[in-house]
């Protein structure tokens, strides 16, 4: 059942990944009406799998790294509906979809692991509060980064002077660069009090802050690409093209950190 | 009742001739009046605009009806008939409709999408209402050629986009900034075309607008007219630094916006965008500006280059829209047949009902004592005789309806059946 779920999830997002890209194309309304289905579709599929997660399990739906990237996958989704009819942004979409695709077929890909496994770490709430914290701040920058990419793609085209997809069917660049910088300002915090709990509780787990373990190293490093950017944006005027770099390099660092927590051995799991 | 619309376009005839056959409102309603009244047509409303005047209309015989229409407008204007004569174009039935409906979209405008079009469709519509020429099946195409237009308008993006120099700068403008409210603008150079730029700016809440000019008396003209300020030419450079959108337009020789100056206007932006639009020739603004973070410069010439491109993007979508009006006509003539033959069946079921009603009650009376097997055998028998009779009447009449021939077989079936009149 769970199985089966999951896979009417993957695929209704794939559907919608499609649809959003060809929307930017085509632009015909229905394609983008069919691609909001299809998410909806996908999220409400979503939605029923991870409830059946928590009554089966009867613990919240973090407890293996895939289970709490699903999590923020769904939290990205939820809020990519809403922002998309809120804020009358319909191609925003076709930026968030491959990526929530991108994470879902990781997290389905990766080697489900048991508390059993993981042992001793899951005793203790702050070890719920430090994932929950950490997903959110995932998720906040999951939108960081197609805000970004948006922008970066939106300025190109005003440079060059010839109007083109992304001409039309974008929003302008102030609202693009404030779209960026208020998911920063949003998942920042999220992200470091999710590592700070992490950090302490590894001390009283595993005696020490920094035992090797692939994807605590790597979630410091995209840690502080977001913290300098943030800094950047709040006193050196750092803004536009060049903090939406910095807003994909950010990403970057930490699909890689997923990655590794997903497929390197260590602490969180695989 | 076949429906037609003759006319003539800017297509078909030359602006000379469109000139001289447009006619007022006062002449539209007396000439409509005057065409109603011969009897030629059953309906009929006339629009006539700078680039086309139709006549649609109910008739028997349209091409008389055409004639008819034509001869009195031209005497009307005193122009040749026989010069008009093949000019003209005649759409008939689902043509007809199709014109009507693309007519009312804007697909049929010289300038594709333009928006005066269907309020001047409306305005001939409500002109021909009061003077009674409407009739019901006019009523309906016009109803339904507004909701098509209507559709059009909202599920394509028609026109959407800016189609001349001034309104793609407003546009772009709206690419760069996140609404134009309170965006104050320079104008540098005070010639017509960047005064229209700027009231278009303001009509999108561009404020407060400030005047440079290197003839001072000018400049305050030209404030005066866009509720702006004049400020002296060589304060433009702290101007620069205080406004969004920089709007130049001066014969100067050489550009008097360099480069250098802007980069250093721009360190006090704190990255707000500065919003060069350079309709100079030769250029006011150094191009290289371009380069600068923040700073975004269109020429006279990039300005066209977005008009062409909008205008291939109004293409694209007039091709959708093109197969939005193809569905909608189809599932309009449908319609429009089903109307003419389908009060025509339902009183032909219902005549030969009552007829058998009539006929079954006296044969029963006749038999009071009949068993209830008995009964319903009658009754059963009736029906099946009835409904075998009216099969290949309705069959055909629905055939015809498709084939656009309903209305001489709905006239046969009325009369044969004495229809309309009491059994």
């Amino acid at each position: 059942m769970l199985a089966l779920l999951s896979n009417f999830t993957l695929i209704a997002y794939a559907c919608a990944t499609g649809l959003a890209l060809a929307y930017l194309v085509q632009r015909e309304e229905i394609v983008h009406r069919l691609a909001s289905l299809a998410t909806l579709a996908g999220w409400i599929a979503h939605s029923i799998a991870l409830i059946a997660l928590v009554v089966e399990s009867g613990r919240p739906p973090l407890a293996s790294l895939s289970q709490a990237v699903s999590t923020a996958v769904w939290v990205v989704v939820a809020v990519t509906l809403l922002v998309e009819r809120q804020y009358r942004m319909p191609a925003l979409g076709a930026f968030v979809m491959p990526v929530v695709l991108i994470l879902s077929l990781k997290a389905s890909a990766a080697k489900p692991a048991t508390l059993e496994q993981l042992g001793i770490a899951f005793r203790g709430a702050w070890v719920w509060v430090h994932i929950a914290l950490a997903m959110i701040g995932i998720a906040a920058f999951v939108l960081n980064f197609a805000g970004a990419v948006m922008y970066l793609l939106q300025e190109r085209q005003l440079k060059a002077k010839r109007p083109g997809t992304f001409y039309y069917r974008l929003p302008d660049l102030q609202t693009l660069d404030r779209l960026t910088y208020r998911t920063l300002a949003l998942g920042f915090p999220f992200l470091t009090t999710g590592l700070i709990l992490g950090a302490l509780w590894a001390r009283t787990a595993w005696g020490g802050v920094l035992t090797f373990d692939p994807l605590a190293t790597l979630s410091f490093l995209a840690w502080a690409v977001y913290a300098l950017t943030l800094a950047g944006r709040a006193v050196a005027g750092l803004h536009g093209r060049r903090a939406a770099y910095f807003a994909v390099l950010g990403f970057g660092v930490l699909v890689l950190t997923l990655s590794a927590g997903f497929f390197l051995p260590g602490r969180h799991g695989s | 009742m076949p429906l037609f619309i003759a006319g003539l376009n800017h297509r078909s005839a030359p602006v000379g001739m469109r000139e001289q056959l447009a006619v007022e409102d006062d002449k539209l309603r007396e000439l409509i009046r005057d065409v109603h009244a011969t009897g030629a047509v059953r309906e009929a409303v006339v629009i006539s605009t700078c680039n086309r005047v139709e006549v649609y209309a109910i008739a028997d015989a349209p091409g008389e009806a055409r004639t008819a229409v034509f001869r009195r407008l031209c005497q009307h204007r005193g122009v040749d008939p026989g010069a008009v004569e093949p000019l003209l174009y005649t759409h008939l039935d689902d043509e007809a409709v199709r014109h009507a409906f693309r007519v009312a979209s804007s697909l049929d405008s010289m300038m594709v999408g333009e928006p005066q079009i269907l309020g001047q469709v409306k305005d001939a519509f409500a002109l021909a209402q009061a003077c009674e020429t409407v009739g019901p099946t006019l009523h309906t195409l016009f109803s339904q050629a507004f909701a098509v237009a209507k559709k059009v308008r909202t599920e394509t993006d028609i026109a959407r986009h800016a189609v001349s120099v001034s309104f793609a700068a407003v546009e772009l403008a709206r690419k760069i900034f996140a609404g134009l409210t309170g965006r104050a603008v320079l104008l540098v150079g005070a010639g017509k075309m960047s005064e229209l730029a700027a009231k278009h700016l303001v009509d999108q809440g561009a404020f407060p607008i400030y005047v440079v000019n290197r003839t001072w008396s000018r400049a305050q003209e030209m404030a005066r007219a866009l509720a702006g300020t004049a400020v002296p030419w060589d304060e433009l450079e702290a101007a620069l630094g205080a406004v969004d959108i920089v709007v130049t337009s001066t014969g100067a020789t050489a550009p008097v916006i360099r480069r250098d100056r802007v980069q250093q206007v721009m360190h006090g932006r704190r990255g707000r965008p500065l919003f060069f639009i350079d309709i100079a020739v030769p250029r006011d603004v150094e191009p290289d500006v371009q380069t600068l973070d923040d700073v975004y410069c269109y020429d006279i010439d990039d300005l066209k280059q977005v008009v062409d491109a909008n205008l291939r993007e109004r293409a694209r979508e007039a091709q959708r829209a093109e197969s939005l009006v193809e569905r909608e006509v189809a599932k309009f003539s449908a319609r429009l047949r089903d109307v003419e033959v389908v009060p025509t069946i339902v009183s032909l079921r219902q005549r030969l009902e009552s007829i058998r009603r009539a006929e079954l009650e006296r044969a029963l009376a006749r038999v009071p004592d009949a068993a209830p097997a008995t009964r319903d055998a009658m009754e059963a028998l009736s029906s099946a005789i009835v409904n075998k009779i009216l099969h290949a009447p309705i069959t055909k009449l629905r055939e015809s309806s498709r084939a656009g021939a309903g209305r001489s077989w709905t006239t046969l079936v009325q009369e044969l059946f004495g229809l309309g009149r009491t059994p």
